[in-house]
């Protein structure tokens, strides 16, 4: 049958397996001795590499200070969003068939265009620009694998919607793409204060290389105006460090091994920004702003004469600084950017305006300083006059003026005669402007701040419109005199409270997250003495009282009933240049009421008029006449401030149990803890 | 034929005299660890890869329970035409076998697939043991029975290399290394043999792929290129040595826990294992193995005949240099390639081929000269 032999002599074989077993025996010896090399020998650095391999630290950010008023209603608080993050070098590869796979060998492979097509197509993208900065932002991270590798931030402030869409989507794409929660800035008043609060923006690479030693990261986001911009510093907070366990994605994972857990370093807390508390009231910035939303472009300014507290400051026409917590598309840019009515612009501090006749005062108190001068005396208004062969124009006969209806009645041609007469000169015009505050910036340090200008001698003769004429036009306001809208508030601030010049201030205190006080603004007052002689003060006083209250005055008709405002009206013409221009520019966006030939509206005011305790001025641009379009802004802002007479507006009135702030008293409440001196000024 | 040996007529006494209880206790060993191992690399899977090795386990049970029950005798009878249906498998894979990891190694579908080159290692065994055997009984020793032995061994490794698959066909150049050892060749030839492998290595580099040349630079500065190519051995080595002298205990090691290691299940199981049980588990599993190589020796020593010895001879051969392979790759000892660990990669062909070489091991064992 089968050729095998029933016994076979295999002892010769046996000399083989022995040598067989010897070499098995080796190996495995061999084997075991290179395990005890790296498991007991070397354990410990393995140890390590391995430890290297899962912890992760993260940075932790740490929530911005809010921003509240002085009744501590928010104006900026946070709310939680989510932020996309991308590894465009990950250990996966796409197969056709079989989905996500590791890549061979464990290998990083560059994350393909159909991926990242598909992230693309799961974000809102606000236009074309918007998707080309997203894939730029991808493609960038695709390009370097020292940097791809890590996950990295492509785009912040995700919606739920763009959150859940993803999320259905993870399975697909998840070895690129991870959703950290997050926070954005939110304004719960939106554009209302949205030139105080500020908005936010990414930091660039310009304000990152200034700001090394801060420890900005690429892609944070600082305040880019106002309030935010201002107190970046206070508002920011510190970075707080997170260990944490992940896996071979980079994800954290949820159960770790304990032992994982256990080798994790210490966590270093986030320290939460410090909260600012405004001396803004909003009731009264929504009475204001609800007043000059009516029209379509000026500003208001709302001032304790006192401390130089500002309780209401409004600029027309605004953008709500919510609107740069998400991509905007270049489309609404362009638009902010081409309107006339320029949305960039704080109308208060931003740009300075001819004051128009509410410089009157100006001139009055330089007239008043002139040893001849004398008040009383009178001056026949004919309508207009004729000087170096130019004809300045007044709004109609006066017929004879003194000083204090000259005021009343805005006479231009009085101001005309003192300026011809050598009683007003440029240069005595300049130094009392100066003293008061205007041609410098007021201390705010906000937005940007103009000096606005005063016109000397030099000054015209630099720019070659010194004629004898332009005195003339100085001395109402015109010619090459501009202020802004926060500098005739500090002016008028100053006739009311005696002569002092008060620094405005907008920060009352701020605190730590955990209240206590770090910070208490002091109202303080840039000259000891009053620069007005209470003699001047109580003759122009009387003429405002008059602008108001006397039946020739030419704010009589916008009176409130139950409160003596006394303030002056402003209609500054705007030269005839500009409106040429305007002529011209057919390309121009034309914006129904937007009359460029229309004059600048003012009115500057202080209340009640015996004792006052607020300044209120209201610039309408293009508004016409200032009683008619400036006027009735400021009577609302003052009624509502003083809040005794039967409200017109139905004003809001104010919360109850908090009383009306008594003039010279408004809010004392400084200094909190301990007497604590400020601990600096504005960064 | 049983009566021959004096067994007894019911069929358990049957069943319990014939099975190499040794065998059984080793390999199960193996297999308790491999399927909790298993379980482990899938994060606590027992649905997966797992139920898909316990079929597979249960059906080479049965196999070689099958195999064992079989007197090896027609084995020796049907070695030539099984060696000659392996090749055949072998040539079919290039014409309709699947692709799976860009690799076309399997016949079959997707789901039930077999990988020929698995089962040609044990086929090939059978079919030399036979010829060796039957040259043994000529008393001359011409050119024609040196070389016809070789032929055999490189026509199916030449097949299998061609795949690509570079390192099963080392490894059935291996498993016939000690079998035509064993009885034919001398010392003189042996070192002949290292020679010709050492300029066929030469000879071969020039003809290797890159991607082969660049394993064995990888092997050689792993660090170099730690991002890459070299990210699984160092991974590996991590893990070993995070596992310490006792251990971090089953699913805690964090390498594979946390995904660091990539194929756990295939290539790398023993970085898994060795993260998860230690030192003291390593050297477990390193000493059961051994036990399996070193019984297998001893059957083959003490086989009735020299096709028996060499079956066995075969079978501790595969068992050797799967093992040494796999952890010396694991261990940077050697370069990574596709050699898998038995039982503890998940793999039905592997695990199929292993039990075969158990069944034929305890078939020798059954008719060993001191039990009979």
């Amino acid at each position: 049958m089968i050729n095998l032999r029933q016994r076979d002599d295999l002892r010769e074989l046996r000399p083989r397996f022995q040598a067989m077993v010897f070499i098995v025996c080796l190996v495995f010896l061999g084997l075991l001795g290179r395990l005890c090399q790296i498991q007991i020998l070397e354990g410990d650095h393995y140890t390590r590499r391995a430890e290297r391999n899962f912890l992760d630290v993260v940075d932790v950010e740490a929530p911005r200070g809010r921003i509240f008023d002085a009744e501590g209603r928010p104006v900026a608080t946070n709310r939680p969003a989510y932020t996309l993050y991308i590894t465009a070098w990950a250990r996966f590869t796409r197969d056709g068939e079989a989905g996500v796979v590791p890549s061979p060998e464990g290998k990083r492979m560059v994350m393909d265009d159909e991926t990242r097509n598909l992230i693309v197509s799961l974000i809102d993208v606000v236009d074309d620009e918007d998707r080309d900065t997203v894939v730029a932002r991808i493609e960038e991270l695709r390009s370097d694998e020292a940097v791809g590798k890590y996950p990295q931030v492509v785009r912040r402030n995700l919606d739920w919607e763009e959150f859940a869409r993803i999320q259905a989507r993870l399975d697909t794409i998840d070895p690129w793409v991870e959703i950290r929660e997050s926070s954005k800035r939110y304004y719960p008043e939106g554009v209302l204060i949205g030139f105080l609060t500020g908005h936010m923006g990414n930091i660039g690479p310009r304000g990152l290389e200034r700001s090394k030693h801060l420890g900005y990261r690429p892609g944070d986001r600082t305040g880019k105006t106002g309030i935010e911009r201002q107190w970046e510093n206070y508002l920011r907070g510190r970075l707080g460090r997170r260990a944490r366990v992940v896996d071979a994605r980079r994800r954290e994972v949820d159960e770790p091994p304990h032992e994982a857990v256990e080798a994790l370093p210490e966590d270093t807390d986030p320290i939460p920004g410090q909260d600012i508390y405004l001396t803004l009231d909003l009731d009264l910035q929504r009475v204001g702003y609800d007043a000059l939303s009516e029209k379509l472009a000026g500003g208001v300014v709302a001032m304790e004469i006192k401390t130089g507290k500002i309780i209401a400051m409004v600029s027309v026409p605004g953008i709500d600084p919510n609107l740069y917590e998400q991509p905007i598309s270049s489309a609404t840019y362009q638009a902010w950017a081409n309107s006339p009515l320029q949305p960039f612009i704080d109308k208060t501090v931003q740009e300075h305006f001819f004051p128009g006749s509410t410089y009157k005062v100006v001139s009055a108190i330089a007239a008043l300083s002139h040893p001849e001068f004398d008040p009383d005396e009178e001056l026949e208004c004919e309508g207009y006059l004729k000087f170096g062969g130019r004809t300045f124009r007044d709004t109609h006969v006066h017929g004879p003026m003194n000083l204090e209806t000259a005021i009343v009645e805005s006479c231009n041609t009085y101001f005309y005669q003192l300026a011809v007469d050598n009683i007003l000169s440029l240069d005595r015009m300049e130094q009392v402007a100066r003293s008061l505050g205007l041609g410098e910036r007021s201390g705010l340090g906000l937005n940007g701040e103009v000096r606005g200008t005063i016109p000397t001698e030099e000054f015209e003769a630099r720019e070659g419109t010194y004629q004898g004429g332009v005195r003339l036009n100085s001395a109402i306001g015109q010619g090459n005199v501009k202020a802004t809208v926060l500098q005739l508030a500090v002016l008028y601030a100053a006739i009311a409270n005696g002569g002092y010049v008060m620094t405005p201030y907008l920060v009352d205190h701020i605190e730590t997250n955990e209240g206590k006080l770090v910070f208490t603004s002091q109202p303080q007052r840039r000259n000891d003495q009053p620069v007005i002689d209470p003699v001047d003060r109580e003759r122009i006083h009387r003429g405002l009282v008059g602008v108001v209250n006397n039946e020739d005055g030419t704010a009589y008709s916008e009176r409130l009933p139950n409160i003596v405002v006394a303030g002056k009206t402003g209609t500054a013409q705007v030269g005839r240049e500009k409106r040429r221009r305007t002529d011209d520019d057919e390309d121009e966006e034309q914006i129904e009421g937007w009359d460029t030939s229309q004059d600048h509206a003012w009115f500057a005011a202080y209340a009640p008029a015996e004792n006052p305790s607020i300044v209120v001025v209201a610039m309408v641009e293009h508004g016409g006449i200032g009683a008619d379009a400036a006027a009735p802004i400021v009577m609302k802002v003052v009624n509502h401030y003083i809040g005794q007479s039967v409200s017109e507006t139905k004003a809001a009135p104010r919360p109850y149990g908090v009383p009306p702030p008594l003039p010279g008293q408004a809010k004392a409440k400084l200094p909190r803890a301990g007497g604590s001196t400020p601990t600096g000024a504005a960064p | 034929m049983s009566d021959l040996l004096g067994q007894p007529r019911d069929l358990w006494g049957r069943l319990r005299q014939s099975i190499d209880w040794v065998v059984v206790l080793l390999a199960f060993g193996v297999i308790a660890l491999a399927l909790i191992n298993l379980n482990s690399a899938g994060k606590g899977d027992w649905t997966g890869r797992v139920a898909t090795q316990l079929r597979w386990v249960a059906l080479g049970t049965v196999v070689m329970f099958v195999v064992t029950a079989i007197d090896y005798r027609v084995i020796y009878r049907l070695a030539y035409a099984a060696y000659a249906a392996g090749v055949g498998l072998l040539v079919l894979v290039p014409l309709i076998g699947i692709k799976v990891n860009n690799a076309r190694r399997w016949l079959g579908t997707q789901d039930y697939r077999l990988q020929p080159s698995e089962v040609m290692k044990v086929l090939l065994v059978v079919a030399l043991a036979r010829y060796l055997h039957d040259a043994s009984t000529r008393k001359t020793q011409s050119f024609r029975t040196l070389v016809i032995p070789f032929a055999m061994v490189l026509l199916p490794a030449a097949l299998i290399i061609n795949q690509p698959d570079l390192g099963t066909g080392v490894m059935i150049l291996l498993v016939a290394f000690p079998v035509l050892s064993v009885t034919r060749l001398h010392l003189r030839s042996m070192l002949g043999a290292g020679f010709a492998a050492l300029v066929a290595v030469a000879l071969g580099w020039r003809y290797m792929a890159d991607y082969q040349r660049k394993r064995i630079d990888v092997w050689l500065n792993p660090e170099l290129y730690a991002d890459d190519e070299g990210y699984q051995t160092i991974q590996a080595i991590i893990s070993v040595g995070n596992g310490g002298f006792f251990g971090r205990g089953v699913d805690q090691g964090t390498q594979n826990v946390l995904g660091f290691l990539p194929e756990p299940f295939t290539d790398f199981p023993f970085a898994v294992y060795a993260e998860e049980w230690g030192f003291v588990g390593g050297a477990m599993a390193l000493a059961l193995y051994l036990g399996l190589t070193l019984w297998s020796i001893n059957i083959a020593s003490q086989a009735r005949d020299r096709f028996g010895a060499l079956l066995c001879t075969g079978v501790a051969a595969l068992f050797f240099w799967h093992v040494a392979i796999n952890m010396g790759m694991v261990l940077q000892l050697v370069p990574v390639s596709g050699i898998t660990l038995p039982f503890f990669s998940a793999g039905g062909s592997n695990v199929l081929t292993m039990m075969v070489g158990l069944g034929i091991l305890m078939s020798v064992s059954r008719s060993r000269q001191y039990r009979a």
